[in-house]
């Protein structure tokens, strides 16, 4: 009786634990492999949304610099480059550069350039821009509540964080971290169809 | 004592420790001995003080996970031996994979123990209790007295009182036999089963918070707002299978923060209240709430607490540059040292300075005195602020390289713009030397720093909490017990016999219940004598 | 609310008082020891003894006859059915019924005169110890386990209670020497070491858990100071009764004598364990949940976290170690001491040197 009995037992642990070890096969499996985003540039970091699988960017309202009140749905028919930084923060200094050259760029083709300054206040972002020649507006965002709407479609996870939103306004591409010209480039390329003007 | 031992509680210890039986040397043979030892309780005692000896480097020696400077500050003082500790794991004890294997053989061994049981128990749970023995004087408790009823009419009386206590009897195959065996107290090995089972419970718990769960810091100061994800947050600790969107959608504004501190007496600066008053909205777009943070007392939103651990001072300043422009205007959060009463220290950078970056380290005294021309505070509430700079222009190194901390100043590319610190009061300003600007003391404002953690883990780890006591009360209060009644026919009247056994009773109160049990059989019998 | 330094000085000045009286019981159970005349076994031994062969009976009952106050008959021996008759009588073979216990006062009556005045001055003793307390509770506004010294006059408190109850219940007289006498240690270190004026607590520790963690832990201290001085006791009788069996020690040591058989004091032990246990295991979930409010983690591995972790162990090692052939006896004791061990390196060494999240002794 005793040794049916271990025997059962012992069936059934093996029984179980397969199962177990199916699930955990099956789920691994499910959720590696996006199939919707490609990398740029072969940086990770850097990636374009392919159509179809490009989430919708939430809209907002907010207060500019200067104290003008912005709304983002004026952008809608427009590509724009939204960049999240701070004047506090070093990979944004250092990319400041490339975002100036490239908003003057792709300026005659329509492209917009809007920055999030997060965590910051008015002084030392007016100092940033100035220092950096930055031309285009950025909207104060010290609450983070543009940064969380926007990470409930997209995973942001630290400061810089460049988005590029299509005409449809949807996010067509990303550079999660310090964006380089290049990738700017690659990306705005895809998005807007038209090469940079020159 | 003895102890009459029904065959289906014998625990097997194996007899021959050195390995298995002779003539049976194969692999399963040696896996079934290994298994036999694990789950032996003499294993067990030694896996419970290897436990024990474990935990101590633990808190001896500073561990990572709670005490990282601690670590650092060992290996600048233990140059030779800190590797070495490394190596063994002992900064990290309780992540470590020999302190692992450690419970997670004592749990192997719990489960091999406790399987089987409860299989016994359901098992036993259908079997009688044992027969009544024939020598019942024999038993570690017994009485004897004479009653007129009939030995079979006695053994039936005997039956009911026994019975009315709630134990379940056996009566013989064989009519003429006259007794009756009565058994009680399973629900101890329940409770046994039950605190085991419980602490396995609580291992998974702890195992799935660690899992899905997280913890996060943010240094807020007054009148500022934050929400809850992962680039807002100063510090973010994910458990393995947790990620970013797990973060609760919250967004929490400190309106107000209130510290008050023991003004006299003994406990003079002692803290005696903090309090953060705080706004907060569970999703953006939901309906905002205020509530107050306290310690003792965290915010609960949406299954994520955010706890008050900490609190500061931060002076806020206004810098002009050379060429006029305000260029930072900000409360700067400084940190609090070791010397006490809040004295704090803190560094502003002003990057956007033209020509030249400016820096400026400080100290920010919340009640200043002047001690043979050192700044020390008085008391922890800012009773007289004050705070004392020194400046700095050049090159603060953030236009490239590796990011900085908020806290302190690169000064390597830089030069001193003042020779001695300057001592600002409130609303007073220092004039840089070489028109470089000027910085201004404006006023001050409190920060808090909140921890906020998730832990999927904590809810069910209480209750096997909370399980596994309840099972230990149960195995404790309860014990297996076995009374037995025998009644002889001898002439006129009957000798009726009460034997009583306590099977699991190591602490010898079965005593008292088995002399008070025979007491009400024998007052039960001489009752229905009449 | 202010502190009230009247009331915490009049708490100080009654725990003095206790100390004191507890030092005066101590005596007299020591002065039992010494002159106490020598007490009747009980009668569930003689029951048993009943089945024994007439001879040894008849032995037995001559020995105790010509008992000069130094034979081993006198041990008194500890039972929950206890009790003493009067010289001895041969039960009547057909009738034995176990007895049913005596009451505590008339067995406390029965003990003689050294024992009587033992047990008044140590109720008069705890009284002034409770009353130490409960002023200190009411002259800071909380209650009274705060800190260190707070914590030990509390621990103490419950531990003599305990005892008491133990002592009575189980009419062991012969060990309220070594139990008070620690009392009076652990109280005088209390009032010249760790002595904290009346005062607040700091923000973190202001909470309803205070009473439900702490409380616990004191409880669980107290009974496990019991049940460590009972230990001590335990190798001692069990020393002395292996060197009788080896013809090294005659029987006639006197305070060995008087002590209860090893099996009693280890049953009475374990007893005090398995009080303990599930009150120190309460304690721990008590102060993990009490953590998780205040520190935003239910469990961190802080020093003082670990230590009464290490304690919890060890202790359930000296409960298995009670059911392991070769564990019981001797080896299980100096388990159950190592546990208290490790609970005393917590109080006095972990929490008072080594800084973590539970630094609150008050201690400079």
């Amino acid at each position: 009786m005793f040794r049916t009995k271990r025997r059962a037992v012992v069936l059934v642990a093996a029984v179980i634990t397969g199962a177990l070890l199916v699930v955990v096969l099956v789920a691994g499996w499910a959720t590696s492999g996006k199939r919707d985003v490609t990398d740029v540039n072969g940086n990770p970091n850097a990636v374009l949304y392919t159509a179809g699988h490009r989430p919708l960017a939430p809209d907002f309202t907010a207060t500019t610099l200067t104290g003008s009140r912005l709304s983002f749905s004026s952008y809608r028919g427009r590509v724009v480059v939204v960049n999240f930084w701070g004047s506090w923060c070093v990979p944004c200094r250092e990319e400041a550069a490339a975002l100036a050259v490239a908003a003057q760029q792709y300026a005659p083709a329509g492209v917009a350039f809007l920055g999030v300054d997060v965590r910051d206040t008015t002084a030392s972002a007016e100092a940033f821009a100035r220092t950096f020649d930055i031309t285009y507006p950025s909207v104060s965002d010290s609450g983070a509540q543009i940064t969380l709407d926007f990470t409930a479609v997209v995973p942001i996870a630290g400061t810089p964080t460049t988005l590029v939103i299509d005409r449809t306004g949807h996010i067509a591409g990303a550079v999660f971290g310090q964006a380089t010209y290049a990738e700017l480039n690659t990306i705005l390329g895809q998005v807007d169809g038209k090469a940079a003007a020159r | 004592m003895t102890d009459v031992r029904a065959p289906e509680a014998a625990t097997t210890e194996p007899r021959l420790p050195g390995g298995p039986a002779r003539g049976a040397q194969g692999l399963a043979d040696w896996l079934k001995w290994g298994w036999r030892q694990l789950t032996s309780m003499r294993i067990a005692l030694v896996l419970l003080f290897l436990l024990a000896l474990g935990t101590v480097p633990g808190s001896m020696l500073p561990q990572e996970g709670a005490d990282p400077a601690g670590v650092q500050q060992y290996y600048t003082s233990h140059p030779a031996l800190a590797p070495l500790l490394n190596h063994l794991g002992l900064f990290n004890v309780f992540a470590a994979p020999w302190f692992a294997a450690i419970y997670l053989l004592l749990f192997a061994s719990l489960v091999g123990c406790v399987v089987p049981r409860t299989f016994r128990l359901a098992g036993s749970a259908r079997t009688l209790p044992p027969r009544a023995p024939r020598h019942l004087a024999r038993l570690p408790h017994s009485a004897e007295y004479g009653t007129t009823l009939a030995p079979d009419r006695a053994v039936e009386v005997a039956a009911a009182v026994l019975s009315g206590h709630g134990f379940r009897l056996r009566r013989p195959d064989d009519p003429a036999d006259a007794w009756v065996s009565a058994e009680k107290g399973y629900l101890r090995e329940v409770g046994n089963l039950l605190f085991h089972l419980a602490l396995l419970g609580v291992l998974v718990s702890v195992a799935l918070g660690g899992l899905f769960g997280y913890k996060a810091d943010r240094l807020l100061v007054q009148g500022d707002t934050f929400a809850n994800t992962a680039s807002a947050l100063d510090e973010i600790h994910l458990g393995r299978l947790a990620t970013d969107a797990d973060l609760g959608p919250f967004t929490i504004t400190l309106n107000r923060f209130t510290a008050s501190y023991i003004t006299s007496g003994a406990q003079r600066g002692q803290p005696a209240s903090f309090d953060a008053q705080v706004t907060y909205a569970a999703r953006p777009g939901g309906p905002s709430r205020t509530d107050s943070i306290e310690v003792n007392r965290p915010l609960s939103v949406d299954g994520t607490k955010v706890y008050l651990i900490g609190h500061g001072y931060a002076p806020v300043f206004r810098v002009t540059d050379a060429r006029g422009q305000v260029v930072y205007d900000s409360p700067t959060p400084f940190i609090a040292g070791t010397t006490g009463n809040f004295l704090s220290d803190g560094v502003v950078k002003v990057p956007g300075a033209q020509p030249e970056q400016l820096g400026f380290t400080g100290v920010f005294v919340p009640t200043w005195v002047d001690v043979a021309g050192t700044l020390q505070s008085a008391f922890p509430a800012a009773e007289n602020p004050a705070v004392s700079l020194i400046a700095y222009a050049g090159n603060l190194g953030m236009n490239s390289g590796a990011p900085q901390s908020v806290y302190e100043l690169d000064t390597a590319g830089m030069h001193r713009l003042t020779a001695e610190p300057k001592l600002l009061l409130p609303g007073q300003s220092l004039k840089l030397p070489g028109g470089q600007g000027t910085i201004t003391f404006t006023g001050y404002v409190p920060w808090v720093s909140l921890a906020i953690t998730h832990d999927p883990g904590q809810v069910p780890a209480l209750a096997c909490g909370i399980a596994a006591l309840g099972g230990l009360l149960l195995s404790f209060l309860v014990r297996r017990r076995r009374i037995f009644v025998r009644a002889r026919a001898g002439g006129p009247t009957s000798t009726v016999q009460v034997g009583g056994l306590a099977r699991t009773d190591a602490s010898g109160s079965f005593e008292a219940e088995f002399a008070s049990l025979a007491a009400e059989l024998r007052s039960a019998h001489s009752q229905h004598e009449k | 609310m202010p502190v009230n330094l009247a009331l915490g000085h009049v708490s100080n000045d009654f725990l003095i008082a206790a100390l004191v009286i507890y030092s005066l019981s101590v005596v007299a159970f020591a002065g039992d020891f010494a002159f106490g005349r020598p007490r009747r076994a009980d009668a569930t031994a003689r029951v048993r003894q009943a089945r024994e062969p007439a001879t040894a009976l008849a032995v037995v009952g001559a020995a105790s006859v010509a008992a000069d106050g130094a034979s081993s008959q006198d041990r008194p021996v500890v039972s929950g059915v206890g009790g003493t008759q009067g010289t001895a009588a041969v039960p009547p073979a057909a009738d034995s019924m176990p007895e049913l216990p005596v009451p505590p006062l008339r067995a406390i009556g029965q003990a003689g005169p050294w024992i009587r005045a033992a047990m008044t001055l140590g109720a008069l003793a705890v009284a002034a110890h409770l009353t130490a307390v409960v002023t200190r509770g009411l002259a800071v506004h909380r209650a009274p386990w705060g800190n260190m010294y707070e914590f030990v006059t509390a621990l103490t408190c419950v531990a003599a209670i305990f005892f008491l109850f133990v002592m009575i219940r189980y009419r062991a007289w012969a060990l309220g020497v070594f139990v008070t006498g620690a009392v009076v240690i652990a109280l005088g270190l209390a009032e010249t070491i760790i002595y904290t004026a009346a005062g607040q607590l700091v923000p973190a520790l202001q909470s309803y858990w205070l009473s439900i963690h702490v409380t616990a832990m004191t409880l669980a201290t107290g009974i496990f100071f019991v049940a460590a001085v009972l230990g001590l006791v335990y190798l001692a009788a069990d020393r002395y009764a292996r060197r009788i069996s080896a013809g090294r020690a005659a029987p006639g040591n006197g305070i060995m004598r008087r002590l209860p058989t090893t099996e009693q004091l280890d049953r009475l032990t374990y007893r005090t364990i398995v009080f303990g246990f599930p009150v120190w295991t309460f304690g721990v979930i008590a102060g993990a949940i009490w953590a998780d409010q205040a520190w935003g983690r239910y469990w961190g591995w802080d020093p003082v976290e670990t230590w009464a972790f290490i304690t919890w162990v060890l202790y359930a090692a000296f409960l298995h170690a009670r059911a392991t052939a070769g564990w019981r006896g001797r080896r299980a004791h100096y388990i159950q001491l190592l546990g208290f061990a490790s609970l005393t390196f917590n109080i006095l060494v972990i929490q008072v040197f080594i800084t973590g999240l539970h630094s609150y002794a008050g201690v400079s």
